[in-house]
């Protein structure tokens, strides 16, 4: 019977990554997350048996980390690690996998047994099609792509909690001078019910309170496409909407200045609706939009924010 | 120095069955992955701030040596490849378990660069895979890279922060897409290329174990991605559109006016 441990630093990780163990028929679980996650009512109506508080586990690099889980996944055996697709995980579980002779699969988007052996399936070629992929050898680490799945209810069961002490960090060969943490603003983009995205189409920062403006009406979270992120640092890494970054699936999606390259609108292809407002009529979001909108943002925007304002329009 | 760089179908130009829905690889035009550029580009900058030689490193099957000569027509200094079949069924274990050989077989290097994830795969693996099998550390997503004496000091940049870490010779770093811009080569340049050392290196003079050879998952289809959506375009002036957009987003039911 597989075994599986799950790696999360926060309690909705934790939560979506459980919905995993339940698509293969996982009877063991358990789970390696940070000693502040201890919400003794939660993680125990999640069907878990273990689960390992380990001090430290934000500031441990992943060369430190990587000890831990080999560590655990030798003593445990368990047939599978996974945890959310972020950068961290990802070089997380490669090490760890190629120090155990194992595969990683990153940014999976389903996990199913198929006559007993794990199917993967995951972006490729960019985002625009998707590979399968049978595991050849046990144990395999997996992140997984976080789309708000939510895990069924369960009735509390018993729990066993193991602290692990702090890391020394003995590896001396990398030093950390300095650490700036982004900021946390806005809600869960992955919880939204409306988006509104930027993208390159924005001349200046200041433009972007277009933006805010239409967001705060619509009471929609704001994101942004890769560049506004991490070539110009206009918006935090954590509100990148794309192939790298998060994936949505909001009612509406609401792309401006966007021109929708494939790694763009993998993140966003579960949108219900996807409004598209640039007025490059080649560019490639108009093809994947509801409706588009083949305007100059600087007019449409405020247009736009008029018309709510006038009929008191609100999100359903 | 040495950069791994890999042969990718342009993603831009790839069409797809739409019997089978599968992509036809054997007609996308090869180049090289643009994060493994920016790596390159990386490497040329520390090359010709602080010195030290440029060699490109790469492994696949069916490579084409036209399309590693615009590694050396960016300026590097020497190629090293390897293409062999096995290489297309190859993982990122497999593909680690090459390169890390491959990089001790012309010599190892002080800095090794690779991208921080290929065009097509998008593993996110080798540097890491790479720091493992080879016992070296490895700093990944960078953003900036300078050299301070013997110190490599990185920026890198994660979901919720950004870190500066340091460290010396040797270390693997994986280019983030911020990392720098790779330069268009001049026709100079370009000529100035066909006459860099290219070596050719057969998988057998790398001693690798079979199981190293061994890939551990499987690919078992590829299909492209299809989303239907409606296409309608809002015309008319600012005002009207934004009358009409609201409107039909009221009938849809996401917005109540």
């Amino acid at each position: 019977m597989m075994t599986v441990l799950i790696l999360a630093g926060e309690l909705d990780e934790l939560l979506e990554l459980r919905t995993v163990a339940d698509q293969i028929g996982a009877q063991d679980v358990e789970a390696l997350v940070p000693d502040a996650l201890v919400d003794g009512d939660t993680l125990s109506s999640l069907g878990l048996k273990r689960v390992y508080l380990l001090e430290g586990f934000e500031e441990t690099p992943p060369e430190e980390l990587v000890k831990i889980v080999i560590d655990l996944v030798k003593k445990r055996g368990h047939g599978l690690v996974v945890g959310p697709s972020k950068k961290i995980y990802r070089e997380l579980f490669a090490r760890t996998a190629q120090n155990l002779s194992s595969p990683c699969l990153t940014d999976c988007t389903s996990l199913e047994s198929v006559e007993g052996s794990l199917v993967a399936e995951r972006p490729f070629l960019g985002g625009g099609y998707v590979e399968r992929l049978a595991i050849k050898r046990l144990p395999a680490l997996l992140t997984i792509q976080l789309m708000g799945r939510r895990p069924q209810t369960r009735e509390k069961g018993s729990l066993e909690m193991v602290r692990l002490g702090r890391l020394s960090t003995e590896d001396l060969r990398l030093r950390r001078v300095a650490v700036e943490k982004v900021e946390r603003r806005g809600a869960d983009l992955a919880k939204a019910r409306v988006v509104v995205s930027v993208g390159r189409g924005f001349k200046r920062r200041e433009d972007l309170k277009m933006a805010e403006d239409l967001a705060q009406l619509l009471g929609a979270e704001l994101a942004c496409s890769r560049p506004i992120a991490s070539d110009l640092g206009w918006m935090p890494e954590e509100k990148h909407v794309g192939l790298s970054g998060k994936w949505i699936s909001p009612q509406l999606y609401i792309a401006i200045g966007i021109s929708g390259q494939v790694q763009h609108m993998v993140g966003v292809r579960n949108s219900r609706i996807i409004v598209a407002v640039n007025n490059d009529t080649s560019a490639p979001i108009h093809r994947e939009a509801d409706y588009s909108v083949p305007l100059d943002l600087y007019q449409f925007i405020p247009a736009l924010i008029k018309v709510l304002r006038e009929r008191g329009a609100r999100v359903a | 120095m040495h950069v791994f760089v890999k042969q990718v179908p342009d993603i831009s130009t790839l069409e797809y069955d739409p019997s089978t829905l599968a992509p036809r690889l054997e007609k996308a035009t090869p180049r090289l992955g643009e994060s493994d550029l920016v790596a390159l580009e990386a490497a040329l900058r520390i090359k010709e701030s602080w010195g030290g030689e440029v060699v490109v490193l790469s492994a696949g099957d069916g490579l084409n040596e036209l399309v590693l000569r615009e590694a050396l027509a960016m300026g590097a200094d020497r190629c090293f490849y390897v293409s062999d079949p096995i290489l297309s069924r190859a993982d990122a274990w497999v593909t680690a378990n090459i390169l890390s050989r491959l990089s001790k077989k012309a010599g190892g290097a002080d800095l090794l660069l690779c991208g921080e994830a290929s065009s097509d795969s998008g593993n996110y693996q080798l540097g890491p895979r790479l720091s493992e099998a080879m016992g070296i550390p490895c700093i990944t997503h960078a953003v900036s890279v300078e050299l301070d004496g013997k110190v490599v000091r990185v920026r890198r940049s994660l979901e919720d922060r950004t870190e500066i870490l340091e460290s010396e010779a040797p270390l693997i770093i994986t280019a983030s897409l911020e990392l720098a811009s790779p330069r268009l080569p001049s026709l100079l340049m370009i000529k100035a290329a066909s006459k860099k050392p290219m070596t050719r290196v057969d998988i057998s003079e790398l001693g690798l174990e079979k199981d190293l050879l061994e890939p551990l998952v499987e690919r078992l289809s590829v299909r492209v991605l299809k989303t239907a959506r409606r296409n309608i375009v809002l015309d008319g002036g600012p005002l009207e559109c934004a009358e009409r957009l609201v409107e039909s987003l009221v009938r849809e039911g996401v917005l109540r006016a």
